[in-house]
């Protein structure tokens, strides 16, 4: 081929070896081999979600440590109960003996009673101003002194007639300390006060409250809740027309207690395909099932009015109730423990996830660097050649004229 | 019969046509980096020789003219050739700015998905805590901010372009104009019998400009060149040329309408104007559509998750997102609705410390949306489309780099001058016209002789 000009040539050689050059010192000064989507669309888009996964992972780590904190408040909090109730299992074996005087009873019981009184306190616990055994229900403490009656404020404005409309979606709840039920009134468009009584009423009848509770209004247009049962009711509503519901007066009824919260769990995610319960709904625990704190009470009334029988038996019910905590601990540990192993192996995943990132875009250096010394190499070759050839004519071999 | 005239006048022939040849090469020299110039052969004939008897005498050569030597096939592949280089880096230029939005790594769309669900996922070990609601929140914030910036930078992109599309329509314009001018003069001269070559060389170049431009089509008629763009544009018919033009479409981009007022924007695929037209008219649309759809339907998803709980007060939870009705624009306008932490229906129950309702927008992360993906997968296909938008755009200018190269190689070997061989070629004529100045000095000692004969310095 005829050939008329090196210097395009040169020029073209020159162009392509500094690219060449420009892309492996890019590679090497970054450390990356991908520096944009166009170096490697398919490693930017598996880049792309691969972060993501690890965004997921570092978040489930966190959740885990939050969770084990939490779970570790109420575990230490059921631990506390354990020792409560041991206390007063040797306190009721002191009180069933024959030979306690009605005194001794009498200041066992007292003992028991402070006994008690420490075992709602941790029934109460909260971590970060969350109650953990409410259930769902955290804001508020789930295991409350129940009493007999609860009224609206008197000065509610405008005064509460039968035909008031309550607030559309506003609950209003009724826990009955006996039954361990809680009654729920969720207000629908148009229904008012009367409305509310004959639920209550209802809810009565079919044995959700104790026979005989109602909610009426009295002469001063309060509504008045007035429990069926000598162990007492619980009431609580969010309606602003109905306003504060608060316990007569001296109608409390000492050592009873309704759980206010409810049996629901927050699940928490700590894993793509894991989830925790972050929480334990305390009503199993405290109030119903193992019910500690009737047993308590059953311990109390026995140490106060009972029999060396009666207080035996009632001992053997705080024992059968302390077997019962122990049960509830072990999937509390279970999980606590499940935790732990799973941030292990989170830790193994994230470093597994970063390897991945690494591999995807980063730049294999001992490449990058081979590739960069081959890059310089060729392009002081292409110069050296272009340098050589270009300045070359026939008229540099010519005589001068 | 032989005389020492007739051979006087062969030598003094000869020294014409030499120095016509040295003409020639000096200009080929002169020319050696003119772009677009073909260098030219000088075109020597024998003379009809002068029949003397049984003898025919050779009267020499003469210098008939010169010839350029072309190749039209070439040129022509060289045109195909630039249109494509020009169409692919106007989209390269382009796609290259806007690559860098999407993976920005901190604030781009995909890491602000990641860590709205991050924050929901935070949430949900502690639902009432208010901190981790506002955290939610504006993690919703800087996706809804990302959403607009990318899809704000994609549209002032799209609407740079207009400036690029006006310039070239200009200098379509102008090109054509020139290229008009010159065929009159190109078929005069042809009518004439001269050579053209000069001339043809001024209207391949500007033709070559032309296509760098956009999709061009030359006939050859008697008129001179007929050049058309798009599917039959004329751009120059004979002596007449006729301008494009443009206007601004009901999008706000330019279109262009040729000399009748017909849109011939969807026609025009080659060149720096076919290439930004397609990253105005296709590509950008294309990926906006494309975060314009993620951005309505993952919003859409946030919206119903709230629909299904309950906020912190118990009320049944409200839009997290606004988002428009239509999909398109859906990106550049999305932003939160929510503006008190405690509108985030975490809740399934009614209670402010449930968390049963943030399953349902942690599902939104791994159930695919109507568009058949996950987010953070949709928003990588993004990336990828993107990323290989700019990366065939990339190797299609390398190709037609290294295939203009050819092509340029190819056609210098034909028209290209070479200084060697203009060297070269100077010594022959010089050494030609040497010898036939000796030749006359030859027969100028002749004649002397001649003149001489039988005087006393004869002898």
């Amino acid at each position: 081929m005829r050939v008329a000009d090196l210097v395009p040539d040169a020029e073209y050689s020159i162009q392509q070896s500094e690219q060449t050059l420009a892309a492996a010192l890019k590679q090497v000064s970054t450390g990356l081999r991908v520096n944009q989507p166009s170096d490697d669309p398919a490693a930017a888009a598996n880049y792309v979600t691969s972060l993501a996964a690890s965004a997921n992972v570092d978040q489930y780590t966190k959740n885990i440590t939050a969770l084990t904190s939490q779970l570790q408040t109420a575990d230490s909090a059921l631990g506390s109960v354990v020792t409560s109730l041991n206390t007063a299992i040797s306190l009721g074996y002191q009180g069933g003996t024959g030979t306690a005087s009605t005194s001794d009873r009498q200041a066992i019981a007292n003992q028991v009673q402070g006994v008690l009184n420490n075992v709602v306190a941790q029934a109460n616990t909260s971590y970060q101003g969350a109650y953990v055994f409410g259930g769902s229900d955290t804001s508020t403490a789930p295991v409350v002194e129940a009493a007999t009656a609860y009224t609206t404020a008197a000065t509610v404005q405008p005064p509460l007639t039968a035909t008031q409309p309550l607030t559309p979606g506003s609950i209003t709840t009724v826990t009955d300390a006996t039954t361990g039920k809680t009654f729920i009134f969720t207000v629908t468009p148009g229904e008012t006060i009367s409305d509310l009584s004959a639920a209550v009423a209802n809810a009565a009848a079919n044995g959700t409250l104790s026979a005989g509770t109602t909610a009426t209004l009295n002469a001063n247009n309060q509504l008045v809740f007035t429990s069926g049962s000598s162990q007492g009711i619980v009431v609580a509503s969010n309606d602003p027309v109905l306003g504060a519901i608060t316990a007569v007066s001296g109608s409390q009824v000492a050592n009873s207690y309704a759980y206010v919260g409810n049996g629901n769990v927050n699940n928490v995610q700590v894993g793509d395909s894991l989830q925790v319960s972050g929480n334990l709904p305390g009503d199993q625990i405290f109030t119903s099932g193992t019910n500690v704190i009737g047993a308590l009470t059953g311990l109390i009334n026995a140490l106060q009015t009972g029999t060396s029988t009666q207080i035996q038996n009632a001992t053997a019910a705080v024992s059968s109730a302390l077997a019962g905590v122990s049960q509830q601990r072990v999937p509390l540990d279970n999980t606590i423990s499940q935790l732990n192993s799973q941030e292990s192996y989170l830790g193994q995943e994230s470093v597994t996830l970063s390897t991945n990132q690494n591999s995807l875009v980063d730049a294999d250096l001992a490449v990058a660097a081979t590739n960069l010394a081959q890059a310089e190499t060729q392009n002081s070759a292409v110069l050296a050649a272009a340098a050589r050839v270009l300045p070359q004519t026939l008229l540099d071999y010519l005589p001068p004229a | 019969m032989a005389s020492l005239s007739s051979a006087l006048s062969i030598a003094a022939q000869a020294l014409n046509a030499d120095t016509g040849a040295l003409q020639i090469t000096d200009n080929n020299i002169s020319n050696a980096n003119t772009p677009g110039y073909t260098r030219k052969l000088p075109v020597f004939e024998e003379v009809q020789p002068t029949p003397d008897g049984n003898l025919d005498y050779g009267s020499g050569a003469v210098l008939e003219g010169y010839q350029s030597v072309r190749d039209e096939l070439l040129q022509s592949r060289i045109g195909q050739e630039t249109q494509a280089q020009g169409s692919a880096n106007a989209q390269l230029a382009t796609l290259q700015q806007i690559q860098p939005t999407f993976t920005s790594s901190t604030q781009d769309i995909g890491t602000e998905i990641s860590a709205l669900f991050s924050s929901i996922s935070a949430l949900s070990t502690d639902p009432t805590n208010s901190s981790s609601r506002e955290a939610v929140l504006s993690a919703g914030q800087n996706l809804a901010t990302a959403f607009n910036t990318v899809s704000n930078t994609l549209t002032s992109q799209q609407t740079a372009l207009n400036t690029q599309i006006t310039q070239d329509v200009n200098q379509i314009n102008n090109l054509s104009q020139q290229i008009a001018v010159l065929n009159p003069q190109i078929a005069g001269l042809e009518a004439s019998g001269q050579d053209t070559g000069t001339l043809q060389d001024q209207q391949d170049q500007l033709v070559l400009d032309l296509s760098a431009l956009t999709n061009v089509s030359v006939t050859q008629t008697p008129l001179g060149i007929t050049v058309t763009t798009g599917t039959g544009t004329p751009l120059v018919v004979g002596a007449q040329n006729y301008a494009l033009e443009t206007v601004p479409g009901s999008s706000g981009d330019l279109q262009v309408l040729d000399q009748n007022g017909s849109n011939v924007t969807a026609s025009i695929t080659g060149g720096d104007l076919g290439g930004t037209l397609q990253t105005q008219e296709q590509t950008i649309p294309g990926l906006l559509n494309s975060l314009d759809t993620l951005a309505n339907q993952l919003g859409t998803a946030f919206n119903n998750a709230q629909a299904a709980g309950f906020d912190e007060n118990g009320a049944a939870g409200k839009n997290f997102f606004n988002v428009p009705t239509t999909v398109a624009g859906s990106a550049a306008s999305i932003s939160v609705a929510l503006t008190n932490p405690a509108g985030i229906a975490a809740s399934s129950d009614g209670t402010s410390g449930s968390d049963g309702n943030l399953a349902t927008f942690a599902a939104i992360q791994n159930d695919p949306l109507p568009l058949g993906q996950t987010p953070e997968d949709a928003y990588a296909s993004v990336v990828y489309q993107v990323g290989s938008l700019a990366d065939n755009a990339q190797a299609e200018s390398t190709a037609t780099a290294a295939s203009l190269q050819q092509l340029n190689d190819q056609l210098s070997s034909v028209s290209g001058v070479s200084i060697d061989e203009e060297s070269t070629n100077l010594i022959t004529y010089q050494t030609a016209y040497e010898a036939a100045a000796r030749v006359v000095t030859t027969i100028q000692a002749l004649f002397q002789t001649t003149m001489l004969m039988g005087t006393a310095a004869a002898e």
